[in-house]
Parts: structure tokens; sequence; C-alpha cells
């Protein structure tokens, strides 16, 4: 070596040293990231590869088809069309542009950005979920959205299909209408495969028979790349099954008269809340069922504004409840039919011994008048009920006493649910001593039985019960549970499920006392009781009510409901339990003249029988008040 | 001694002293750095066909690739050519050169963020990182500046007129902000420190000094997405879509790589661009994803066998200034590796440091051209003491 060159002897006495240490720098690196890339590679490869596998592939839900619903002559009410979907996946969606983004939405899809971010933070997913922004966008608007992906990361635009409810207000207390799921349900649901941005059915069939309509979903893997976006199907592992189809026992055709006869008797009464209800007595099968108001469905199914939603939760007739099942009312006097079988089933009365109707009944100081005042005299079972004596009843009541009067009122199905299948039936009262010891403390006392016995004091009950045990009385003695869908298919249109009538109960009751009162209720047509209900060209049995309820006005009166529950002879003679018509009519808070109900009742059997000549008399329905039945 | 000293004869000197001078260029340190950079160019090949296009046509990674090979080959044949003693006479405007050059970087360079790492060369429209090339001119002002002063190693003084002269570079480095680069700056200086033979345990002073002010540079200097950076090295888990992604990403590609790798171009992790950053800084989990462990293994080899042969001419070299050209050239490559793979597999936090030869980047390739050019210049001329 050349000595210029030479570093100093410290130095270079250390350099082998260096050289040496850096060597071994060396293999030390390189054995430490050998050892670690075998452990990664081949230790854990199997884990890792499990990643990379779950990085790109993922499983994904392929919607099935929800079922459709038919009437009972196979009309379409329901159909599925298809429709664009804004939605949001907020883990997608960057902070720092997501004011921009949303104000940018906002203006194309008409919301507010608060109303966005409402929905973005209500989303009852996580963060990795689609949140749903808004439905039924127009197609123009959709694509500028598509148009605008790059600048609207973590916005997906979705075809979807939607509900069209055909008839929208016309069946929406009965079909209902479908919505997104809420956060409370959510944990249930997603355990049977329902995805966070589904929707779920909310009221009427959509809501009772969720299962069958929805499907089942079918599952396909497929590779996914960083951005979730699926690149293609691996494969699909089950093919969704389309979901069934429901055909109501409702025939469109009923349901239009009902509706307008109900709509002309409210209006004409000047009052909004009403119901008209039509079934077959030998099977239970609803044929039409109208409350009113009501709501368009449709405006579900399309995404409804906050402002409309708001405008129906805070309208004081509640048009969200079906107050055909959903209510309950004093009966007032339909409720007699209880009494009368009741006092004729417990041998208290026969056909034809008599009872002196008084102008009052008399318990202590109190005095518990009839309707007109002065009574008719000694009547039979089939006059009291024909004349709708109240002092009649009255003493039957106190024949029967009030356990036996419950018992009966419960066979007839008053004080349970019936059952039928649609969402939020409430079961009514039928009040029992032990009933008023739990509730109140004591007993009932005697004026309560009285009152029992006619429909009102603690009687409360639904519309479909009323009109349910009328249907008992029409078809001789067999409470059916009232159905609103008759057949269930499958989307090749096979029968899944087909019609099958369903006994609650055979009433305890002989068949020659059920004649009996089916006599009574055609007296009610013939003493003229119902005016010219009797005039028509058909056999109509039935009773009216006039049901007191709420506070006095300043002149001490009540307001009333108005009923009027019956059947349509199929021959002609009443004693046959043939009819093949039941009907409960109800006008909320009527107030009128004469019984708004029946107005509405024969408005609707001109329409269903098709008469020309019209029977009803609107003079009747003029407001006044009118104590009695 | 002497007998290393043996004199050719005078007739044909000029054509048998290059005649034993190629005995001395050393084959293997050459055919090492060729077979790493065709590694390099398999990869462009592979991330270019996951690009979609044709790996063949014009502008893709891998004609890129294949472009910046030949001009770095050759520059390594231009250096090995050039009579490196020139560089001992050049060192000290070379390093006005280099300052020269960054202050350009951060004047009119542009890159990623707010950084200014790449600068854009005029007609050709190429972008030059001018901090790549800065790594070798150290080396080569280092390298001046030690073996001149050899005879005071012992001294602080030398060590501290090293840590000065490399300090101006480090902060301008940082400034673009390139926090890899600088590192790889201070591990030459450390490297080259180590290797000239200086005194330990000035060298251990130093050392602790710098520990000291690491929560200086954290609160000081080290930028927010620096800072995460680190911390989610030490839990990736903590923001799986945010820094913590790529590591955990990354890991992902090398596990599933297992022995014998899913096959060129085939990386699921590449091909469905799990890895944002996959050409560059990350290409070796896309190696060991495609290739396997027995592919990473080869790699590692390689790496290996091309720092011994590094080494070896340091050794051998009679010229200090080679020696430590050498040692900061080994220092560079050996930090370089254990950074990029460590970060790619897990046990080193994130940092923009490319593997050398296989990382996709002209100026990287072409200062490591220029740098074993350097050396081989060296391994040539130790024969001859004047030439």
């Amino acid at each position: 070596m050349n000595d210029a060159f030479l570093p100093n002897d410290a130095a270079r006495s250390r350099r082998p040293m260096r050289f040496l240490a850096f060597g071994v720098a060396v293999a030390l690196v390189v054995g430490a990231l050998t050892i670690r890339l075998v452990f990664l590679q081949i230790q854990q490869a199997p884990a890792y590869e499990a990643l990379a596998e779950a990085n790109r592939t993922a499983t994904a839900a392929l919607p099935s088809t929800r079922g459709v619903v038919y009437d009972s002559a196979g009309r379409p009410l329901v159909r599925n069309v298809p429709t664009w979907s804004v939605k949001i996946r907020p883990a997608d969606l960057p902070y720092s542009q997501r004011e921009a983004i949303v104000a940018r939405l906002a203006e194309l899809l008409e919301l507010t950005p608060a109303e966005i971010n409402l929905r973005i933070e209500s989303n009852p997913g996580s963060r990795f979920d689609l949140a749903r922004v808004k439905n039924d966008v127009p197609e123009s608007i959709a694509r500028i959205i598509a148009e605008e992906r790059l600048k609207l990361p973590g916005v997906e635009v979705v075809v979807e299909s939607r509900r069209d409810y055909i008839y929208g207000p016309l069946l929406s207390q009965v079909i209902g209408f479908t919505g997104a799921i809420d956060p409370g349900q959510l944990a249930d649901l997603e355990a049977k495969g329902y995805l966070p941005d589904d929707l779920v059915g909310k009221a009427g069939v959509e809501s009772q028979y969720e299962t069958a309509l929805r499907g089942v979903y079918g599952v396909q893997e497929v590779e996914r790349d960083a951005t979730g976006r699926t690149i293609h199907v691996l494969q699909t592992a089950s093919e969704p099954k389309p979901g069934e189809s429901l055909v109501l026992s409702i025939d469109l055709k009923e349901q239009r008269y009902a509706q307008k006869a109900l709509e002309w008797g409210l209006k004409a009464a000047g009052v909004r809340r009403g119901v008209f209800a039509v079934m077959n007595p030998q099977s239970g099968e609803i044929l039409a069922l109208v409350s009113l108001p009501t709501y368009d469905d449709n405006l579900f199914a399309k995404g409804i504004s906050d402002k409309d939603f708001q405008a129906l939760m805070q309208d004081k007739d509640t048009p969200f409840v079906n107050h055909a099942i959903a209510e309950q009312y004093p009966p007032g006097s339909t409720y007699k039919l209880v009494t009368g079988t009741g006092a004729l089933a417990d041998g208290k009365l026969t056909r034809t011994s008599t009872v002196l109707s008084k102008p009052f009944v008399q318990i202590g100081p109190d005095k518990y008048w009839d309707w007109n005042h002065t009574g008719w005299g000694p009547l039979n079972i089939i006059e009291g009920f024909g004349h709708s004596s109240d002092t009649f009843f009255y003493q039957v009541s106190q024949m029967l006493g009030i356990e036996r009067l419950a018992y009966w009122a419960k066979q007839f199905g008053f004080g349970a649910k019936t059952g039928i299948d649609l969402p939020g039936e409430v079961p009514g009262l039928v009040p029992t001593n032990q009933w008023k010891q739990d509730t109140f403390g004591q007993g009932i006392f005697p004026g309560e039985t009285l009152q029992a016995g006619i429909g009102q004091g603690f009687d409360v009950a639904t519309p479909l019960q009323v009109l349910n045990a009328y249907a008992a009385l029409a078809n001789g003695g067999n409470l059916y549970q009232p159905q609103v869908v008759r057949e269930i298919l499958a989307a090749d249109g096979t029968v899944v499920r087909g019609f099958q009538r369903k006994l609650i109960r055979k009433l305890n009751v002989k068949p020659v006392h059920l004649e009996t009162m089916r006599l009574a209720a055609r007296r009610v047509s013939t003493i003229r009781h119902t005016y010219n209900v009797v005039d028509m060209p058909i056999v109509v049995a039935g009773k009216t009510g006039t049901a007191e309820f709420g506070v006095k006005d300043k002149e001490g009166r009540l307001p009333f409901h108005t009923w009027y529950a019956g059947f349509v002879s199929k021959s002609g003679n009443v004693t046959k339990p043939d009819s093949q018509l039941a009907f409960v009519a109800f006008v909320y808070g009527a107030n009128t003249v004469g019984n708004a109900a029946t107005e509405v009742a024969k408005y609707y059997l001109q329409l269903h029988y098709g008469i020309e000549k019209d029977y009803r008399i609107p003079s009747l329905l003029v407001r006044g008040n009118f104590y009695g039945d | 001694m002497g007998v290393l000293r043996a004199e050719p004869a005078r007739l044909g000197v000029a054509s048998r002293a290059v005649g034993s001078a190629w005995k001395a260029f050393d084959w293997q340190l050459t055919v090492y750095a060729l077979m790493l950079m065709t590694f390099g160019l398999v990869m462009a090949y592979s991330n270019s066909v996951h690009d979609g296009t044709s790996p063949f046509s014009w502008g893709t990674t891998f004609t890129r690739g294949l472009m910046w090979a030949a001009i770095a080959i050759v520059a390594f044949t231009l250096a090995t050519a050039f009579d490196y003693k020139w560089l001992k006479t050049f060192a000290w405007p070379l390093y006005g050169v280099n300052i020269g050059l960054l202050i350009l970087s951060l004047a009119i360079g542009d890159g990623v963020g707010n950084s200014s790492r790449w600068v854009t060369i005029p007609v050709i429209g190429l972008q030059f990182q001018f901090s790549e090339l800065a790594k070798i001119l150290m080396i080569i002002v280092l390298a001046r500046y030690l073996s001149a002063g050899e005879a005071r190693l012992d001294s602080l003084s030398t060590i501290l007129g090293a840590c000065l002269l490399t300090a101006p570079v480090v902060v301008l480095v940082m400034l673009q902000p390139d926090l890899g680069t600088s590192l790889v700056l201070v591990a030459i200086l450390a490297g080259m420190l180590f290797m000239s033979g200086a005194s330990l345990r000035w060298l251990a002073v130093l050392t602790a000094a710098t520990i000291a002010c690491v929560p200086l540079a954290w609160n000081f200097v080290l930028h927010d997405y620096q800072k995460a950076r680190l911390i989610s090295f030490l839990d990736p888990t903590s923001d799986p879509q945010g820094s913590g992604y790529h590591l955990l990403q990354s890991q992902i590609a090398v596990g599933a790589g297992g022995l014998l790798g899913k096959g060129l171009t085939n990386g699921t992790q590449n091909q469905l661009d799990f890895l944002p950053v996959q050409t560059t800084d990350f290409v070796f989990a896309i190696l060991a994803e495609e290739l396997g462990f027995l592919g990473a293994l080869v790699v590692f080899a390689l790496f290996a066998a091309l720092l011994w042969r590094i080494l070896s001419s340091a050794w051998s070299a009679r010229d200090p200034f080679g020696a430590m050209v050498g040692a900061g050239l080994a220092a560079m490559i050996l930090f370089q590796l254990m950074v990029n793979v460590g970060m790619v597999i897990g046990i080193m936090p994130i940092t923009g440091v490319p593997l050398p030869f296989i990382t996709h980047g002209g100026a990287s390739l072409i200062s490591l051209a220029v740098g074993l050019g350097i050396l081989q210049s060296i391994n040539l001329r130790q024969g001859r003491a004047e030439w």
C-alpha cells in the first residue's frame, strides 16, 4: 500500500473489526428480514391468504322480488315498479368534502342539507352500510348523479323496485305500506337476512304478511376491489326466492261501493271519521273494509316528506289508525243482541214471554229513561228489540246480572281480538266485577249493569267485533275469524295456502234462540225503526245503535256515534241462517237527526244490489241532537 | 507488501495495464446489480399488466423502466471509465452543486401534496428526484473529507466536521419534505464514520446526543402525517383505513404469497388496487406476493452478495477515498434494504425509502449505477497510484 495514504495506526487497526462488524450487520439485517418473512409467508400464510381472500371476496345479497297483492277477483292492487334511489355509504364520504357533497345532493334532489344529514345520521346500519337518502328519483337526476360519481364519493345511485299502490287511499288501510327499518328492529331483522337499507312492511297486509311477501334473498360471492366496487361475480351461492303474492278476500268493486257510501254519508253529516265493513258470514271473509279518514300509501312508497308526514300524524281524526279494528267505541244498542240472546239462552225469556217497557227504571235515586221517555207497554223480545226499548233491556240485564251478561258478550267475541290478519287490533272491553275490582277497586254497581246491557257504560267494542257478532247471528251461531287474505300464491301462480275458514267458537246457544234473534233483527226493519230500509227489494235484518260518549256540551247533551249492523237474507226468510252478506256502518260523533250509519248502509246496499231507486233520506243527516235508540 | 507492487513490463504497458485492470473489474458486482435490476424490471412488468395497458407500449411503467435501465447502464459504463480521482479534486464543487440542486428542487420542484421532490426536466419532460443524486454526491464529499482528514480520525473535530457537512443537505432534504431520504443520509454518515475507523467513543457520544434530540424532532420537525405513519406502525389497526392501511395491506400481500407466490401478475392485492403505492415504495410487497418466499429469498441473497462485493472492494481499496466510497454505498444500500423491506413486512414504520434497483425510479437507479460505476473505477485503478 502507498504509505502516504495509510490511515493513522489507531484507525488502521480498527478497520478490520469495522469491516467485520459491518459484515455481521448485513447478516443480521438479512437474517431478521428472512425470519419475519418466514413468519408471514410460511407460518401465517393461511391466515394472510384468507385475509387477502377476504379483501377481495364478499358475499352480496341478491334481493328477491316482493310479492304483489290481488283482490278476490284477481285484479292487481299492488305492483312493483323500477325506480331510482340515491343512497350514501357514510364510510366512503370523506369528511373534508362532506358539506360540499351534501349541498350538491340537496340541490339535485330538492331536499335541504339538514334533511340529507338527518337521513345519513339516522341510518340504522353501520357506517359501512348504505343509508337511503331519497327514493323515486327522476331518471334524469339519477343519471346526473351517476355521471358526477367521481365528485361525489360515497354516493350511490341504485335501481330498486318500489311499490305502486294502484288504488292508493282506497285500500291503504288494508294493504298498508313498506318503509325503512327502524333502528330498534334492525338487530332482529339482520339475523333474518335483512339489510339495513331494506324496506319492510309497516302497516296492513304488507306488515302482517311480510315474511311471505319478501321471499328469500339469494347469496352471491363477488370479487371486489379496494373501493368496494364489485368487479365480477364469482358464483351465485343461492338464487333468490321470489316473494309470495296475496289474494285478498276484499273485492275491489265492493270496496269502491263501501268507500263511496261512507264518504257520502260522512260528508252529508259533516263529520270525518267513520267505518264501513262487509263480511260473508258463512266464511268470515271480509269483502270490504273502509276506515275514514285515510291516507295515500303511495306517499310512503315514494318517500313521504316530513311535512306531509307530520300533517298526517297531527290530524285529530287519525288517518293512520284503522278505525275498524284499532279503536274501540261504545256499541250502543247493537249490543242488545248480546243481552237478548243471553236472556233466551239462560231461560230468562222465551220468544213469547214479555217484559213491561216502562218509561224509566229506577235504582235508588237514579232514573234510567227509555229513549222515547214513555215506553211501549209489555213487549216480547222481538218487539223489544224491534223498538230498541232501553227499559226492556235494562230489566233483562238485571235478570241476567253482569257476570252472565259478560259471559254472553264474550261468547259473541266481545272483549277479545278477533284475530283478523291485520296489525293493530284492540280487544275492546267487557266489564265484570273482577275487572272493575282490579281497575277501580270496587264491584259493578246496579246502574252500571243496566248501562252494560244497552252497550254503554264501560262497554267498548271495535266495529269489526260488532260485525262479527251479527255475522255469527246470521250464519246460525258460528263465530268465524275475519280474514282479509284469501289465498297465498307462489310466484308461478300455484296456490301455497288456500282459503281456510277458521272457527273461533260455536255459540253455546240453541239454534231456535238465534232464530228468534234473527226475527227480532228483521222486526227492526219491519217496525220502521230504520224507516224505509224495509221498503228496499232485499230482506235486511239488523240493529241500529246510538252511542253516547265523551263530554256534555253547554246544553247538557252528549255527542253520540251512530251504528247500524245487520245482514241480508239470501232466501228472504230470516229464520234460515243463509245470509251471505253482513255489514257494519259506524259514524263517529254523528250528532244527526237521523241515524247516519243507516243511510250509509242503505247507499251501499243500493250500489251492491244495483237498486236503481234511491232510498236515502238526506234530511236525516242534518245536525240535530237525536236521543234514543 | 512488496509483492503486491509487481510492476508490469514496460512493453505494452497500456494494453497490459488495461488487461490486468479488467481483471480487477468486479464482474460479480456487476452481475448481481444487473440481476437486481432485472427483478425491478420484472416487477415493473407486473405493474404494467395491472395498469391494464399493454406493458410494451410507450409510456408504461415497464417501458419507462427499460429506458431508465438503459440509461443506467450507460451511466455505469461512463462512471467506470471515468477516473475517479477527479472526483476528489472536484469534491467541493460537487458539494456546491448538490446544495444548489436541492435548493432548486425546493424552488421549482413539484411532487405529491406540498412536497417538492421531483423536478421536471424541460425538454425530455421526465421527472427527476434530485435527492437521490444527493445521496451519491454526499458519499463522494464525505469520502473526500474523511479520507483527507484521516490523520485526525480520533478527534472529535473530524467527526463534527463530517456532521456539519451533512447537516445542510439533510435540512434541505427535510424541507421538501422527505423524511426517508434524510434518514438515509444520516445512515450514510453514520456508516462512513464507523467504517472510517473513527473513535468509537466519540461516535457513541454523538449517537446518544442524536437520540436525545428525538423528542425535539418529534414536536418541532415532523409533520403530522409523518407522525401518523410512525404511530400506525406501532398499531396498524388504529387506523385501518388511513395510514395503517398500507401496513396491513402490504403484510396481507406478503403473507398471501406463501412459499412459491401466486405467480407473476397474479397478485390479487396488486391487481385489485389494494396497495396504492405499489410501483414505488411497496413494490416488495408485490414481489413477495407474486414470487413468494423463494423469490424474496433470492432477492435477499442478491443483496447480500452485492453488499459483500462492495465491502470487498472497499477492503481491497488502497486509496482510503475508495474505501470510504465503498463504505458509503454499502451503508446506503443496507439501510434502504432494511427500512423498505422492513416497512413492507411490518417491522419498520412507513418511510418513503426506495428499495434499490427494484423500486421504479430513474434517479434512484442512475445514482446507484453511478455509485457502482465509481466503485468499479476505483477497483480498476488500484494497481496504479497515478493514472
